[in-house]
């Protein structure tokens, strides 16, 4: 074959490739012309297009655990509670609730006439089939631990149904709040988990379309919507995209209105952008190492102390954050319930000689640090061995990828068996309550591989306090018990306790209403495209 | 030909077997515990169980492996842990859009290297040859991630001639299946050169020249055609890698192929879905590199298909 007629049949091979693989696609967003200046808001037919981190796991809430696939939830369902924008806990589904003294007994007044998408009312018969779903361990749901304590519920009447806990556990509203005790359709309940992770309906502000894996995921506005004017948009079409530089360049071609997250380090490339401004928001994550306190040197508080005089968390907040976080003066972030604020310990290395040189380490000691390999958490821990190393503690970091890092911790039965020492750790209680955010941290029941408590902290007083706080429903007490806790926690030192991240997200200015929670679950109910 | 073409493909079936096992305890030793990475990290040791017990994690090695294979024999791949969806469905929404983009990055590629492979080496040490041959260097040695993000940048940001991202229209493919091309593009630039070099020096080639051919039918006619044969090997292979979902492309440009969902598979350590794309990524080469051997025969019709060959 001639090379001119072979590469004309590449190129013609080239068109029929493009040709066909374009069939299928839409073409609908016309992207050229949206070059450097201000993106056109689209039509609110058109909607919003929100880029996002990962793909979609599952349109189940109860079988969900991450807070991307809770931000597309939040659109379709609703739970009988839910969280407002500082995370108090609001009726949604439900009109009013109450609880019994000792917290074993939740009534719920639902709010009437609601309709599920697929035309299924919304009454107690449908919250006892959630509820009996969430709380059968057979059903092998991702959250059952949210309902485990259930024993039964009873519908009482049309509009009110009771839940019937084992033993008392005072945070249940905040469980009944998380995104994953949302209300599924009692009609779409009866296809098998499989099918309803892809077919969802609840009673929210929008409605599924489509989900295209890896490439999009569509909800339009549910036109039966109780609440008058609400939604505002008629569509939203999220993008997995996991590039963070390719979500920043979609907000500056205007191929998106809303991004989340956005790396510190390209919020200056946005900020140039006409049109396009960066939101920044206090998380629930508290970044914080914690020490093993059944190995020595960390068995002495001292040296834990120490090494808290001995971080500078001003700029571990500019190195690792570019500033987008703030000192964290508690083991739980302030917008978490029944947060009490401690005095901070300030950087002083000298203060942390001095501490080390009483614990018997005038010259310093080794230590390995064990933490995750993405390049943010290298530089975390790149930091605290510049910083130890000036107070002479020599320390070894030793960056693990998820899986093995996690065999290492948790592979580990027996506490005094584990080579643990330093953990460069993050955590973010997805109830946004003390419990969640203590409980499997520092009570002594929490030993990996039971749950997180990497420090292998033991206190009884703590114990007990976590433990009382769970047994009442009396915020004010909760709040009593909770304060306590976290004095002595602090107190003793088990962590380095280093920042609250900011969340960080894009928006197109014309974009209103569109909301996070500090948990990094997006609210989209009262978005809107606003004209100027 | 066709007789050849059926044996190979049934002698694929106890390689595959073979690659399956192996695959399966691949997967297998990678530390991390799927359950506890699935259930996230504010889980309770219940529903990591829970997790287990579902997917039969829970279960001894052996009992999963037969229970694996047992399924494989009647076509089923298995459960998705991270999404609890059929495995062969996951499957077959990737692979069209991977295959797509890797037929246009193909077809890019082979056109631009062999163009420029052929161009230097007959221009051989001219300045075609020195820009040719920078080019292909360049081609090599940009990291793809690093080209894709300014692709973007320059063709999206700035001109707003293309999308960032996504798949769709012809105007989604041109910049991921670049940036995909660039590469191989420049391989086969290298490869057509110092092949094509070779065959010019040959006697046949001389003798053509002697006969008063010219020059543009010597290269044309006889020795391009034999200086083919390297490149497609090599280019066959390289389709095979591109068919095996390029992860960085993919996740530059939000392509929802099979690259993407291999990597997030492997984070997530989801056993089935990585199985199942071993064994798929084996499929393919072996389906290329027989269509490999029955194109030397096309470009060389002195190659021949027999028994036993």
């Amino acid at each position: 074959m001639k090379l001119s007629r072979l590469l004309t049949v590449l190129s013609l091979a080239l068109v029929l490739v493009v040709a066909g693989c374009s069939n299928g696609g839409d073409s609908e967003e016309d992207t050229s012309s949206k070059n450097n200046e201000k993106a056109t808001p689209p039509s609110s037919e058109e909607g919003l297009t929100i880029a996002v981190e990962s793909n979609f796991t599952s349109l189940d809430p109860h079988d969900t655990n991450d807070n991307q696939s809770y931000s597309a939830q939040s659109a379709i369902y609703e739970g009988l509670l839910g969280f407002d924008e500082d995370l108090n806990i609001v009726p949604v589904l439900a009109k009013d609730y109450s609880a019994n003294e000792d917290s074993t007994e939740f009534t719920f007044t639902l709010k009437e006439g609601i309709k599920f998408h697929d035309g299924a009312p919304f009454n107690a018969e449908a919250v006892k089939a959630n509820i009996d779903r969430l709380s059968n361990p057979e059903s092998q749901l991702r959250r059952a631990s949210l309902f485990e304590l259930v024993e039964k519920t009873e519908v009482l009447s049309e509009y009110e149904v009771k839940v019937t806990l084992k033993e008392p556990f005072g945070a249940m509203p905040n469980n009944f709040a998380h995104p994953a005790a949302a209300m599924i359709s009692p009609k779409a309940l009866e296809q098998s988990n499989q099918d309803l992770a892809r077919n969802p309906a609840g009673t929210g502000p929008f409605e599924f379309v489509e989900w295209k894996s890896g490439d999009h995921l569509t909800v339009k506005k549910n036109e039966d919507y109780r609440e008058e004017g609400v939604p505002k948009v008629d569509q939203i079409k999220f993008k997995p995209v996991p590039e963070s530089g390719s979500r920043v360049a979609m907000l500056q071609t205007g191929e998106a209105d809303f991004a989340f997250p956005v790396a510190p380090n390209q919020v200056e490339t946005l900020k140039e952008e006409d049109g396009v401004s960066i939101e920044t928001k206090p998380s629930l994550v508290v970044k914080y190492f914690s020490m093993n306190t059944m190995k020595e040197p960390f068995t002495n508080p001292k040296v834990r102390k120490a090494l808290n005089y001995a971080i500078d968390k001003e700029a571990y907040i500019k190195v690792v954050y570019d500033g987008y976080a703030s000192t964290t003066k508690s083991v739980i972030a302030p917008n978490t319930q029944h947060y009490e604020e401690q005095e901070v310990y300030e950087y002083d290395p000298e203060k942390a000689k001095e501490l080390l040189a009483e614990a018997g380490y005038p010259d310093g000691f080794e230590t390995t640090i064990w933490g995750g390999t993405s390049s943010l958490k290298q530089k975390m821990m790149s930091f605290y061995k510049q910083q130890l190393s000036e107070v002479g503690v020599t320390l070894n970091v030793v960056p693990m990828e998820g899986g093995t890092l996690g065999d290492k911790i948790w592979g580990v039965d027996n506490p005094e068996d584990a080579e643990l020492e330093l953990y460069n750790g993050g955590w973010s209680p997805s109830t946004a309550d003390a419990d969640w955010g203590m409980r499997p941290l520092f009570s002594s029941n929490s030993f990996p591989p039971d749950a997180y408590n990497t420090a292998y902290y033991k206190n009884e007083k703590v114990d007990e306090l976590l433990q009382k706080g769970l047994s009442t429903a009396d915020d004010e007490k909760r709040g009593e018990y909770y304060a306590e806790a976290q004095e002595i926690i602090w107190d003793e030192a088990p962590w380095v306790p280093l920042a609250v991240p900011d969340l960080l997200y894009g928006k197109q200015d014309y974009v209103n209403g569109l909301t996070m929670l500090p948990s990094g679950v997006m609210d989209l109910k009262q978005a809107e495209i606003v004209s100027e | 030909m066709l007789k050849y073409s059926v044996k190979r493909i049934l002698g694929m079936i106890p390689l595959l077997f073979v690659i399956s096992i192996i695959a399966f305890m691949f997967v297998h030793l990678i530390p991390g515990d799927p359950a506890r990475l699935i259930a996230g990290t504010d889980a309770t040791i219940e529903e990591i169980e829970n997790i287990r017990e579902k997917y039969g994690l829970d279960q001894p090695l052996y009992q999963q492996y037969f229970d694996y294979m047992g399924n494989l024999f009647q076509g089923d791949l298995g459960q998705s842990i991270v999404t609890g969806r059929p495995v062969l469905d996951m499957l077959l929404e990737r692979f069209g859009p991977t295959l797509s983009l890797t037929l246009a990055s193909m077809a890019w590629a082979l056109i631009f290297g062999l163009l420029i492979g052929v161009i230097s080496a007959v221009k051989r040490n001219k300045w075609p040859d020195h820009l040719s041959m920078f080019l292909a260097v360049s081609g090599v040695s940009i990291p793809s991630f690093w080209l894709g993000l300014m692709m973007i940048q320059l063709f999206s940001v700035q001109l707003g001639w293309f999308p960032t991202g996504g798949i769709g229209g012809i105007e989604t493919y041109i910049l991921p299946s670049f940036t995909l091309g660039a590469g191989v593009a420049a391989i086969i630039a290298r490869f057509t050169r110092s092949s094509l070099m070779d065959v010019l020096k040959e006697d046949y080639i001389r003798t053509g020249r002697s006969k008063g051919l010219t020059e543009y039918k010597v290269i044309n006619r006889h020795a391009v055609r034999n200086a083919l044969i390297p490149v497609v090997t090599m280019s066959g292979l390289q389709f095979g890698f591109l068919l095996s979902g390029s992860i960085i492309t993919e996740t530059i440009f939000s392509w929802p192929g099979l690259g993407r969902l291999l990597i997030n598979s492997i984070t997530a350590r989801d056993y089935p879905v990585i199985q199942s794309e071993i064994l798929l990524f084996s499929l393919e080469f072996l389906l290329i590199n027989l269509l490999v051997d029955l194109l030397y025969g096309f470009l060389n019709p002195k190659i021949r298909y027999e028994e036993g060959s």
